[in-house]
């Protein structure tokens, strides 16, 4: 698929147990995700879901087996370049969100935009804190914030750059119900805005009937 | 947003022990800055009051004791040489200036120093540089009447020899003092003390003040000129003409000089017509070359010595530097020691900081600029507590002036930076670096995925 912002071949990944033995977390045959396209990729806990999204950030390298966002093969690259690269073309939503304490909302976001080495005067930043309601609480530091803003300000931090992917691990995990739901809703509404493509690996039903299109892991191999 | 706002962030989080490691380093910073500035500014002072002194001349005992009084106004004088001495020396063809130095009171601590108006006028005590008058005029000052006030404070030393033998001294005829009683003061004098030309002042007998001294009430000194400051030690002497000195009570004249172990016999010190003594001389030379034989010729001499006063401040600061090393090693160890509390406590808080760690790395922060914040921040504890030690040993310096200028005379400029100071902040820099190149490595080293994983 030519448009592919994110394709995924013959991907393995390994674990070796405390026992020694090797452990196969993930095994993908194929795998796209289309510009735009927003998609949930549902699995079981410990079905490797999250190992999944570090080798496509370029955290973590594969086996074997090609990551390719935008059209670059990121397990080419040196370590270096896949962090630069992670920093400008990925955005990463975490699960517990992974804001930094001691930085207010906005320099979280502006620590996004720094390490892509994006220059501008926090535009875009103070814009997307705005665009997730949080315009009147730019200078609170997470703490300050219920964790549902905080969630809010995480998604801000990952579409700072104006990634062409946007990966989410379980994002509405640490949140209840309504305040995940609105989340999600936001989450969504701003990468279909942006255009944006979204990838939500989860084991929320929930979640999963937010997407347009569900995929399991299984479904993968 | 950029990796010094990080840094003061990760600072500012850890505000305890960020305070209490730059205050570590704020110590031996400004420990350090002290010894070297007091050091470097004591010395400076005592070469730079040592210019004008070529050579001096005073009774044997230690050249150095000597050079303290003569040159410095310090120590106790090492005793008395003749009058005919100085003037033997100052008829001396190699001899270009000599001047005369009689001590044995004060005035609130402050030396009073009897000497003649040419030392006043004529002495250079620096290179081309010679005492001027903030104020008022010199004092006046008579060979002839010397000679007499010599030959009187003989006699009144042969009537207290008289006295204390259990003899009736024989009758004097009521002595008319004609001698001016004059005083000029040193600039520091002037202001410490707040006297003002036209007033008097009463000496106190001894060089150092002592709440029993015996005052000489009898004769006052009439203040008649101030000097403009010479910031040497002459700005903390009175100086008085020469032949005043010997009308005070106690400044008899009893014995030859450099004879104290063979006392003269009576008829030697009859037949003597100038029983004149002095505590010492200054000597300025027509040429070089005769520094070393003439310093020969009177150390050879039973009854006087010569120094160099520049010689003995280099052996005396060859002295007092192995003392400064050694504080100096303490200060550097104390700095060092709040390196390693640095790189403790940085590396300490890593377990706290690898969420932090990768959470930044999975924001696209290389590696090395992991590695970067972590030793800018023991850097810029280092710097701020370099920049808080600076400041402070300038504020040591300050208040210890109090203290060295009543040991020494001196005060060491406080507000000067040295350049010395730039290499303490250069060394504070490496000092960081290397505090923080420990849990730097930790931190680049730390593990991404599994460092990003949900605590609940």
């Amino acid at each position: 698929m030519e448009s592919a912002v994110l394709s995924l071949r013959d991907l393995r990944k390994s674990y070796r147990d405390a026992d020694g033995s090797l452990l196969e977390v993930i095994r993908i045959n194929q795998f796209e995700l289309g510009a735009r396209e927003q998609i949930a990729l549902a699995g079981a806990s410990g079905s490797g879901k999250s190992t999944l999204l570090n080798l496509i950030a370029g955290i973590l390298l594969p086996d074997s087996g090609e990551v390719r966002v935008n059209g670059t093969d990121i397990t080419k690259l040196s370590e270096a370049q896949r962090d630069r690269f992670r920093a400008g073309k990925i955005g990463y939503v975490f699960q517990s969100f992974n804001l930094l304490q001691g930085f207010t909302a906005l320099e979280n976001v502006l620590l996004g935009q720094m390490f892509a080495g994006a220059s501008g005067n926090g535009d875009r930043a103070v814009k997307l804190l705005e665009t997730v309601g949080l315009g009147q609480r730019l200078h609170h530091k997470p703490r300050a914030l219920s964790v549902g803003e905080q969630q809010r300000v995480a998604i801000a931090r990952a579409l700072v750059n104006a990634p062409p992917l946007v990966i989410a691990d379980e994002p509405t995990g640490s949140l209840d119900a309504a305040n995940g739901a609105r989340v999600l809703e936001l989450l969504r509404k701003v990468c279909a805005d942006n255009g944006h493509a979204l990838l939500v690996v989860t084991h929320d039903q929930q979640v999963m009937s937010a997407f347009p299109k569900v995929v399991r892991m299984e479904e993968l191999q | 947003m950029n990796l010094i706002t990080i840094v003061l962030k990760n600072m500012r989080q850890r505000a305890l022990a960020t305070w209490l490691t730059t205050l570590s380093v704020t110590l031996g910073v400004a420990l350090t800055v002290a010894i070297l500035l007091i050091r470097h500014g004591m010395q400076n002072r005592f070469e730079q009051s040592t210019l004008g002194y070529e050579m001096v001349v005073g009774a044997k005992g230690s050249p150095l004791q000597l050079v303290l009084n003569t040159v410095f106004n310090l120590d106790i004088s090492p005793g008395n040489v003749s009058w005919k001495l100085f003037e033997q020396l100052r008829d001396d063809k190699r001899v270009k200036f000599a001047a005369p130095f009689a001590v044995g009171d004060n005035y609130k601590g402050f030396r009073i120093i009897g000497t003649t108006d040419t030392y006043l006028k004529d002495f250079e005590f620096s290179e081309g540089k010679k005492f001027t008058l903030a104020e008022g005029r010199l004092f006046n000052f008579s060979e002839d009447t010397l000679r007499e006030a010599f030959i009187e404070a003989g006699e009144r030393a042969k009537d207290r020899e008289a006295r204390e033998r259990g003899e009736t001294p024989p009758p004097r005829k009521e002595r008319e003092i004609k001698r001016p009683f004059e005083a000029v003061l040193g600039a520091t004098v002037a202001q410490d003390t707040g006297l003002k030309v036209g007033q008097t002042f009463i000496a106190a007998h001894g060089v150092e003040p002592s709440p029993n001294a015996e005052e000489h009430t009898a004769n006052p000194w009439t203040i008649v000129g101030i000097l403009a400051p010479t910031h040497t030690a002459a700005d903390r002497a009175l100086y008085i003409n020469l032949d005043s000195f010997y009308e005070i009570e106690g400044h008899e004249i009893r014995e030859k000089p450099g004879k104290k172990e063979e006392p003269a016999k009576p008829e030697e010190k009859d037949t003597d017509p100038d029983p004149g003594q002095i505590s010492g001389m200054v000597l300025k030379l027509r040429s070089e070359l005769h520094a070393l034989p003439l310093y020969r010729e009177l150390n050879d001499r039973e009854d006087a010595m010569a120094a160099f006063p520049a010689v003995e401040v280099r052996k005396l600061f060859a002295i007092v530097g192995n003392v400064d090393r050694v504080l100096l090693a303490q200060a550097v160890l104390i700095a060092i020691v709040a390196g390693v509390a640095i790189a403790v406590s940085i590396y300490n808080s890593m377990s706290e900081r690898r969420r932090e760690i990768a959470i930044l790395r999975a924001l696209g922060a290389k590696r090395p600029t992991i590695f970067a914040i972590v030793v800018l921040e023991a850097i810029a504890i280092c710097v701020v507590g370099a920049i808080a030690g600076l400041l402070a040993g300038h504020v040591i310096v300050a208040g210890a002036n109090t203290v060295l200028m009543r040991v020494s005379g001196f005060t060491v400029p406080a507000a000067q930076i040295q350049p010395v100071e730039w290499l303490v902040l250069l060394g504070c820099v490496l000092l960081g670096t290397l505090a923080g190149f420990g849990p730097a490595v930790r931190a680049y080293r730390t593990e991404v995925a599994e460092n990003l994983a949900p605590t609940n």
